[in-house]
């Protein structure tokens, strides 16, 4: 989920952690359904409008990769699962679902009340249209890949099967059966999400590719597309065929892509009631503004620094490594860098109700003891003040961040006597460089696809597309492998915490910070909760009487 | 008779080059992205090679790059810019019908203002030589020119929308004036500057020349000497400047439309080029210089009506 990357990811580049997160296990039905108190006095114009990133590639949901177009496709559209106000996972159009005992076949029962915006009824063929349409080669879709889990998705993905041999069936108009290779408890999430959402059949194949426009499009969520203007915006009207339209209080939803600096200002003029993000170096100035409408939450993703470990100086040479990471202050990065947005890192995984992560002894040294093991590890790695290390650490461009890659050059130079020079690059050109291996030690991050440990572990995994470092670690693999094979949670995560704990001890990366979600919310919006998806439907969303702006 | 059938014979010659001119924009636009690191379905979260073949084979992609050259360029013979990568169910045709108005609205309002009300600063200011008629105008050209638009922009919005309210502060509304009226000032400052000290140059030579001073000794009016005897060769210098000056109001509501969030074809452009969005950098490359091309060429025309020294050679 880091195909926005060059706009969320990048802003935050400089957050060095995340404020300490939630343990968000609770479920509670009242965040799945937006009920108003009596006595709340509503504005007569129920009407937002949301900052987004950047323009989403496209509407499809199937063809979407962006984070900036899940909210909007997830107003447009329902899949067998949606999210609550607080990113958890809540029945859709299926009300239940059975798992077999091996935890591979999954039964979802839809419900009849389920309509399209045109007022055909959902039905589970239009799950199976859409599923098979996404692993189509001929439909091109980035993310095939995230249908892996079910049966054969992968081999027609790849054109080595055919496409109705995909592991999903149309048991009757309200049953669905999915197949599944191995177990996957994180099933209900995925379904959730972009790619698993159901298509109107009759429309894209009357409409071909332009079926996602406005008069063209049929969808099945809270709201229906009015209009789009490709970098200017997207409008979206209540659909009054949705099944649950008598919980949805927005009767219109308008989505303007636009860099943060000018999602501020049009924010302040009153243009918007809702900013996707804004600038971390603004931090402060907007808290003693505008107080408690700066929202911040924790967001399933890690700020790391990752190893090339294939060839000099960093292959075979574990102390090398670990000096490296314990000779960075995180504390120091994050308040002084990253404004007190976020705090430190030590670990891969961001916190995740259930999983324990193992985070390494020397986090909780104090800096003298860890600077010192720092030093030790540079000798016993064969450095010293007159054969120090050289090397480049290379960076996406943006030109705001330079201080925060200076500040860890430094620390390193201070703490350890090692020379490490910044180099910043084009996103592309950087990530080109990384594919060919030609990068040492670069800056990296990664967003959970779905919130289970897997989702960040992989990308560890040898041979695993995303493993830019080139680690290979058979006893890690293996970890994994048993992990994906487990049918209860528990037991899962027991094993990837086994994973972990490994990679903390080899460190093939540096781990510096976790994200936030930052959101700028204007007194009079409500319906909207921080969640660590940074996922945020308007079909939550209602608006107070207020006075303007 | 004569003098139409030069203008037709430049007009024709200058057509004639634009075409090969156009051809080598286009190819040196297409050689420098497709030289450039980086395809458009690089991803951060790279994709299954078998599932980025298939992709790229329905973008021909996987082609030699010859012959997707050779396949752009017959495309773009037909006026057809082909698909947009990065917005994967619209054409690069679609993109610009629906962006392009935008920048010639913002674009012609800030070239129009910035002649107009630079000419009647900078003739003022040479008719009030040395009072605060000359001395005030010409300090905020100065400063006009100084302030890139980055700065202006976000300093317009500040005041007249975040603190007075009066205007939006960003924002589009097809035929709404009040929408227009900060961007086009954020764009139009350093050309009103601009022109207004050239014009003000120009006056001062022009009105110092012997054939004005023997007008003012015929007795004629100071507004008769102006208007029929100096207006023309001052504006000269300002008709030649309008060339330039349009490729930079292009280049400069790029910026200007990302600081109001325009949907004008500037952003697309630069998105376009970090996305490696081929079709859609090269199809806005080659419209910039086709404007650019039409607008040198209008230029000339209206300074060989001005100036009867200037001939027209093609």
């Amino acid at each position: 989920m880091t195909a926005s990357l060059s706009t969320r990811l990048l802003r935050s580049l400089a957050l060095g952690g995340a404020l300490a997160l939630c343990a968000c296990g609770n479920r509670s039905p009242s965040d799945a359904v937006q009920t108003i108190t009596v006595g709340t006095r509503l504005a007569a114009s129920q009407v937002v409008n949301r900052g987004l990133d950047a323009m989403p590639r496209t509407l499809d949901p199937s063809l979407s990769v962006d984070t900036t177009g899940q909210d909007v496709i997830g107003d447009l559209f329902e899949g067998l699962t949606t999210l609550s106000m607080s990113g958890q996972v809540v029945p859709g159009v299926a009300t239940a679902w059975t798992v077999s005992a091996d935890g591979k076949t999954w039964t979802f029962h839809l419900r009849p009340n389920a309509r399209w915006s045109n007022g055909d009824p959902v039905t589970a063929a239009d799950f199976v249209y859409a599923w098979r349409r996404e692993v189509d080669p001929k439909t091109g879709a980035e993310y095939a890949g995230a249908l892996s889990p079910i049966v054969n998705a992968l081999a027609i993905a790849t054109g080595q099967a055919p496409v109705d041999s995909l592991g999903v069936t149309a048991v009757d108009p309200l049953t669905l059966r999915v197949s599944l290779e191995a177990p996957t408890p994180y099933l209900p999430f995925l379904l959730a999400d972009n790619y698993l959402q159901p298509l109107h059949r009759a429309t894209i194949e009357r409409y071909g590719e332009s079926w996602t426009r406005p008069g063209h499009m049929v969808s099945n969520g809270p709201f229906e597309l009015e209009a789009l203007i490709v970098g200017d915006r997207i409008t979206l009207v209540k659909n009054p065929f949705y099944w649950d339209a008598a919980h949805v209080h927005l009767t219109r939803v308008t989505y303007y892509p636009l860099d943060a600096g000018p999602q501020l200002d049009r924010y302040l003029a009153g243009g918007l009631d809702f900013t996707s993000g804004f600038v971390s170096s603004q931090y402060h100035w907007l808290v003693s503004h505008l107080g408690s409408q700066v929202m911040i939450g924790p967001y399933f993703g890690t700020v790391m620094l990752a190893f090339n470990v294939i060839g000099p100086p960093f292959e075979h040479n574990r102390d090398l490594r670990l000096a490296l990471s314990m000779a960075i202050d995180r504390k120091i990065l994050a308040e002084k860098l990253s404004q007190g947005l976020v705090e430190p890192a030590y670990q891969l995984m961001p916190p995740l109700a259930g999983y324990h992560a193992p985070v390494p002894a020397w986090a909780s040294w104090s800096a003298a003891r860890r600077h010192a093991e720092a030093r030790r590890l540079y000798a016993a790695a064969g450095y010293s003040a007159d054969h120090p290390l050289h090397v480049e650490l290379d960076y996406p461009t943006s030109p705001s961040e330079r201080d925060f890659f200076d500040a860890l050059a430094a620390m390193w130079r201070i703490n350890l006597g090692a020379d490490v020079e910044p180099y910043n690059e084009e996103f592309r050109v950087l990530q080109q460089d990384n594919e060919l291996h030609k990068t040492k030690l670069f800056w990296d991050a990664w967003i959970g696809d779905f919130p289970d440990p897997f989702t960040f572990l992989e990308l560890f995994q040898t041979g695993f597309q995303q493993n830019n470092g080139g680690y290979s670690n058979p006893a890690f693999d293996a970890l994994l492998a048993k992990a994906t094979q487990q049918t209860s949670v528990a037991a899962r995560y027991r094993y990837f915490e086994q994973a972990e704990a490994l990679l903390n001890a080899d460190a093939p990366y540096i781990a510096i910070s976790f994200y936030s979600t930052m959101n700028l919310v204007k007194p009079y919006l409500r319906g909207v909760k921080q969640n660590i998806e940074g996922r945020n439907l308007s079909r939550y969303m209602y608006v107070l009487e207020h006075g303007g702006r | 008779m004569e003098v139409a059938e030069a203008m037709l014979r430049f007009l024709a010659g200058r057509l004639l080059t634009a075409v090969p001119t156009l051809v080598v924009i286009a190819t040196l636009a297409f050689g420098l992205l497709h030289a450039a690191p980086g395809g458009p379905f690089d991803a951060a979260k790279r994709i299954p090679p078998a599932i980025e073949r298939s992709i790229e084979a329905q973008y021909h992609l996987n082609e030699p790059l010859w012959r997707q050259y050779l396949r752009y360029m017959d495309q773009l013979a037909h006026g057809n810019l082909g698909p947009s990568y990065q917005y994967r169910d619209t054409t690069v045709n679609q993109l610009i019908r629906s962006g392009f108005p935008v920048d010639a609205t913002i674009g012609t309002s800030a070239l129009l203002a910035a002649l107009l009300i630079g000419s009647l600063f900078g003739l003022i200011a040479a008719l009030k030589r040395d009072s605060s008629w000359d001395v005030v105008p010409m300090l905020f050209a100065s400063i006009g020119i100084a302030l890139p638009a980055f700065v202006v922009g976000p300093l317009l919005i500040l005041v007249f929308a975040v603190q007075l309210h009066w205007l939006p502060g960003g924002d589009w509304r097809a035929g709404s004036v009040r929408y227009l009226i900060l961007p086009v000032t954020a764009l139009a400052l350093p050309y009103v500057a601009y022109v207004a000290r050239m014009v003000r140059g120009s006056a001062l030579d022009v009105l110092a020349s012997p054939y004005i001073r023997t007008a003012r000794a015929k007795g004629l009016p100071v507004r008769t000497v102006i208007l029929r005897h100096a207006l023309k060769p001052i504006l000269t210098p300002v008709v030649s400047f309008i060339g330039p000056a349009f490729a930079g109001v292009l280049t400069g509501s790029i910026i200007i439309e990302d600081v109001f969030g325009l949907p004008g074809i500037g952003r697309y452009f630069v998105t376009g080029a970090l996305n490696r969005d081929y079709t859609l950098v090269v199809g806005i490359t080659v419209l910039y210089g086709a404007l650019i091309i039409v607008c040198n060429l209008l230029a000339d025309l209206c300074y060989a009506w001005l100036d009867p020294r200037v001939r027209l050679r093609s």
